[in-house]
């Protein structure tokens, strides 16, 4: 299964460490943007530890404040274009936590 | 004849939720009261922005642009506008690894003459300890 799991809140789903696939993405949206841009407390989110492919979405970055040099280099920032792409190219299903 | 002091508190993340713009907006309005007030009577917001709800601080936000909203930023720099004081919590902005240069910490452009505090939590408890009200938003 190619899965992936589109986190739009700033805190980790518990649901997260229960996923599996043999392909695995997470693409950071709305206030999930945060994840990839801050670290709390000196610390990365422990989302960029997953194994799995990390995308963000450079509108709700940008709607922030952030800009692509704010994001951790283990995440790719798309724009919307990129992420249809994604979802139609790359990935066979998507969850929304 | 009496003020009254609210404490505006924002903990909550832009945009997901109207509630951050709900506290910036309430604030602003409340300074629209004075009309119905008796002569002598007042209403003084403090706006406290505490946890991840400084995040709403940060500069450069393009959510017009892109979502078609004002952004928090544009609230912010109206209630300095309008003289509102505006405290931003210094330990949870440290705790987030962002300085006073990356946050809204005036509104020179619109003619403001106030601008945002950066203060210990400790002066923010200070506030709503003294106002009539606290909101938590």
């Amino acid at each position: 299964m190619k899965l992936v799991v589109f986190v739009n809140d700033y805190k980790e789903p518990p649901i997260l460490d229960r996923l599996k696939a043999d392909k695995f993405g997470i693409v950071f949206v709305q206030n999930g943007v945060y994840h990839c841009t801050l670290k709390k407390d000196g610390s990365t989110s422990a989302l960029l530890s997953k194994d799995a492919e990390l995308y963000a979405l450079s509108e709700d970055l940008e709607s922030r404040g952030f800009k692509a040099e704010d994001v951790d280099s283990k995440v790719k920032v798309i724009n919307y274009e990129g992420l249809v792409d994604l979802i139609f190219n790359d990935y066979e299903k998507i969850i929304w936590l | 004849m009496a003020i009254k002091k609210y404490a505006f508190i924002i903990e909550k993340l832009p945009y997901k939720s109207e509630t951050s713009r709900l506290a910036l907006t309430h604030a602003i309005a409340s300074q629209t009261v004075e009309i119905y007030l008796d002569d002598g009577d007042n209403v003084e917001p403090v706006i406290a922005f505490i946890g991840e709800g400084v995040l709403n601080c940060l500069k450069d936000q393009k959510a017009l642009d892109i979502y078609g909203v004002t952004s928090l930023e544009m609230h912010i720099k109206n209630a300095l506008l309008l003289d509102l004081r505006v405290l931003v919590c210094k330990e949870d902005l440290e705790k987030f690894g962002l300085t006073e240069d990356q946050i809204v910490m005036d509104a020179e452009e619109l003619g403001a003459e106030i601008t945002t505090e950066v203060v210990p939590y400790e002066q923010i408890h200070q506030e709503m300890e003294s106002a009539d009200h606290i909101m938590f938003f």
